[in-house]
């Protein structure tokens, strides 16, 4: 279950790593990289203006075993919340 | 991921999805053959601009790469393997045939033989002749 776009707005991301400008894959190397500097339960926010990898993180998320929050779009690029679960 | 071509477009390809399997906690083991062995060359490496297709769009295709900051596959195979595990092999008989030995190749952790590799291929879940 992803939150709604209000409640992630309020959220405080323990890591912000703006991936933007970057192309496939690299958001999603940038966010397995930056998670370990998350600590356990912190939430991750990545940054890309990559359309992949709004799709790519949830996947990555599930397959990982950390917890998919949601995605706020912006003009140009999206904000992906994650949450560290192990 | 058997990587036969040197061609780079398709080692962009090999790349991409090292890089991607990676992030998603996969390993990775590559087996070079002939031309991806020469592609491998620490005197080629670099040097190497050779399109498996569409040869009258390379310049364009190697211009957008830049403009969209995608690193060299080089690079890009690099930090894959700084990032998670990636074991990169090179085939006995074309390491021979270049004349090369593992110091004369890039990224490459070993040279093995053909008979080892089956048998990691019969125990992989994916497997991709490039």
């Amino acid at each position: 279950m992803s939150m709604s776009e209000e409640e992630l707005k309020k959220l405080k991301a323990n890591k912000v790593v703006d991936a933007r400008g970057t192309s496939c894959p690299g958001p999603l190397l940038a966010a397995k990289r930056a998670m370990s500097e998350v600590p356990l339960g912190g939430i991750l926010e990545v940054l890309s203006s990559d359309p992949g990898t709004k799709r790519d993180l949830p996947i990555w998320a599930k397959k990982v075993g950390h917890e998919f929050l949601g995605v706020i779009e912006e003009p140009g690029y999206w904000r992906i919340f994650v949450k560290r679960k192990k | 991921m058997t990587v036969m071509s040197g061609s780079i477009d398709r080692l962009v390809g090999m790349a991409v999805l090292a890089s991607a399997a990676v992030s998603m906690d996969m390993e990775v083991e590559i087996f070079l053959q002939l031309w991806g062995v020469y592609a491998f060359k620490k005197d080629v490496i670099k040097k190497n601009m050779n399109l498996s297709e569409f040869n009258e769009l390379g310049e364009k295709v190697a211009s957008r790469l830049k403009e969209l900051n995608i690193p060299p596959w080089y690079e890009m195979l690099k930090q894959a393997k700084e990032t998670g595990k990636v074991k990169i092999y090179a085939c006995s008989t074309a390491t021979s045939i270049w004349n090369a030995s593992k110091e004369d190749l890039e990224l490459v952790d070993e040279i093995i033989g053909a008979g080892e590799w089956v048998e990691k291929m019969s125990n992989a879940k994916i497997n991709l002749f490039i």
